[in-house]
């Protein structure tokens, strides 16, 4: 039987939801109307453009631009700084609309679901429901979406992307030819820049090309990879609709320093703090890891990582920093760094614990370590216990923002 | 009507239905002298979910001052706060 599927993708999400809530406060201004950005807070130098309006584009304003670089693109530019709990209300609202038509919705990001209206549609076609959801969302909610409308996850979304703002687009298989061969294959899902690189070596520029390239000859580029793309050029894709949440893969926290790190002394320090935060985290979701990598970006933002698989998986904070500081010393090249970051993966469950014999401390006793100092920083604030290296370095013990209720939220930022 | 968007303090009654009915508020003048007014009429009610943000939207009619007015009011659901909302 053949899948009705939706991709609903709301329209600068940020900005239109900023807007929709200050016109309800009763602001007399449609921030969608006049150029303005969703960005973060400059002084702490966290200024890129996370979401702009449609006149903003106009100016030639980019995602994930330098705010200094955007108002100087166009002066009277209105900056709006993020507020992450009135996005994960919208989210919110978003997916219980959703749900009005069928059970099976999947949020896949803060601002993107899939659908899966198979069996849900009563008769009617999937573009006629898609276009009654469409003026739900003008109407009730307040702003805009694209929809797109097909038979699997893929196609949906290639579908929604079409086109924006405020369309809705079907790209059934029939319709690959025309819609999707002609396009860039850098608007391919999942094709990222190295992947585009290695693609326009081979002389595959259009997602077309791609889907008459012979298989063999991307599996020996692109090893498992290589099919997979082939696959989504062609419009294959059986992956199901999951209803909820996405399954957390792993836990990271990355930090913009407020000034350039060029010591390694204070270099550590930051790490730090990102250990504690997410080996906090980690432990809170009653996990362990057993892959941690260290991302650094320099002062010309220029980024690289470096990566180990521990010997038996861990959520010590003292384990994983030891590890961390390894990685660190190794990878860094000594230039100013801008942004580091600590990522954990390779999670499981925590109730088992891997004992080694040349442990200093045995695994029961750090645990109950970080059970305690974890419970009293639950009671009494992340401030309330520190470590003693911090006092009087103007870092901050626990760095990297949470957004617990949303953890999806990150992969947009 | 403009949009003022002025908290005010509210007396209203929540039936046994749930549906909830404002009664009369008051709000401060440019003096920060309260005025008190009563509604006499609610003309309409519906429910917004701007931003998924739940409000209640009343058209009420009032006599200020000896004269009838027409303006609308807001409650919003998360905060319990009372605005009104144009005149």
């Amino acid at each position: 039987m053949e899948r009705t599927i939706l991709h609903v993708d709301v329209n600068s999400a940020f900005l239109s939801w900023e807007a929709v809530y200050r016109l309800q406060q009763g602001s007399q201004v449609d921030l969608r109307t006049i150029p303005s950005v969703v960005g973060g807070d400059e002084k702490s130098r966290h200024g890129i453009v996370l979401a702009r309006s449609i006149p903003a584009k106009r100016f030639g304003i980019q995602t994930g631009e330098v705010l200094w670089s955007a108002r100087s693109k166009c002066p009277n530019l209105v900056v709006l700084s993020p507020s992450y709990p009135l996005y994960v209300q919208c989210s919110d609202a978003m997916v219980s609309l959703l749900q009005e038509y069928s059970p099976v919705v999947e949020r896949y990001s803060v601002d993107e679901c899939f659908v899966d209206l198979t069996g849900y549609c009563g008769g009617r076609s999937g573009i006629d429901i898609a276009r009654e959801l469409k003026e739900k969302f003008r109407s009730r909610l307040g702003y805009t979406v694209n929809v797109g409308v097909s038979v699997n996850k893929l196609l949906a979304k290639m579908a929604s992307e079409l086109e924006k703002p405020d369309k809705l687009h079907t790209l059934y298989p029939h319709e690959i030819p025309k819609k999707l061969w002609p396009l860039p294959v850098r608007e391919l899902y999942l094709s990222g820049p190295r992947t585009i690189a290695r693609l326009y070596r081979l002389n595959i520029f259009t997602i077309g090309q791609l889907a008459h390239a012979p298989v063999q000859l991307l599996q020996e580029h692109f090893k498992s990879h290589g099919p997979a793309i082939w696959k989504y050029a062609n419009g294959i894709d059986d992956s199901p609709v999951v209803p909820g949440e996405r399954v957390m893969k792993g836990v990271g926290n990355s930090t913009t320093m407020p000034y350039d790190v060029d010591n390694e002394k204070e270099a550590l320090l930051y790490l730090l703090s990102l250990t504690e935060t997410v080996a906090m985290r980690l432990r809170a979701k009653s996990m362990t890891a057993r892959v941690v990598t260290v991302s650094l970006r320099d002062a010309d933002l220029s980024f690289y990582s470096h990566q180990r698989r521990l010997a038996a998986p861990t959520n010590s904070t003292e384990v994983l920093f030891s590890e961390v500081k390894r990685l660190f010393l190794e990878a860094w090249k000594r230039e100013p760094l801008r942004h580091m970051g600590v990522h954990l993966s390779g999670l499981a469950g925590s109730e088992f614990f891997q004992t080694s014999l040349f442990d200093a401390i045995t695994p029961p006793g750090r645990k109950a370590l970080d059970e305690s100092i974890d419970q009293i920083r639950s009671v009494h604030g992340t401030q309330a216990l520190v470590r003693g290296s911090f006092l009087h370095s103007g870092i901050p013990p626990l760095c990297g923002g949470v957004h617990e209720a949303f953890p999806n939220m990150r992969s947009l930022l | 009507m403009k949009i003022l968007m002025r908290s005010v303090d509210m007396i209203c009654c929540t039936n046994t239905d749930g549906v909830i009915t404002p009664i009369k508020f008051r709000i401060s003048d440019e003096n920060k002298e309260y005025k008190i007014i009563r509604i006499d009429r609610i003309l309409s009610r519906k429910e917004e979910k701007l931003a998924g943000n739940r409000m209640l939207v009343f058209t009420v009619q009032s006599v200020i001052n000896g004269s009838e007015c027409r303006f609308e009011m807001k409650y919003e659901f998360t905060t319990c706060k009372w605005f009104l909302y144009k005149m």
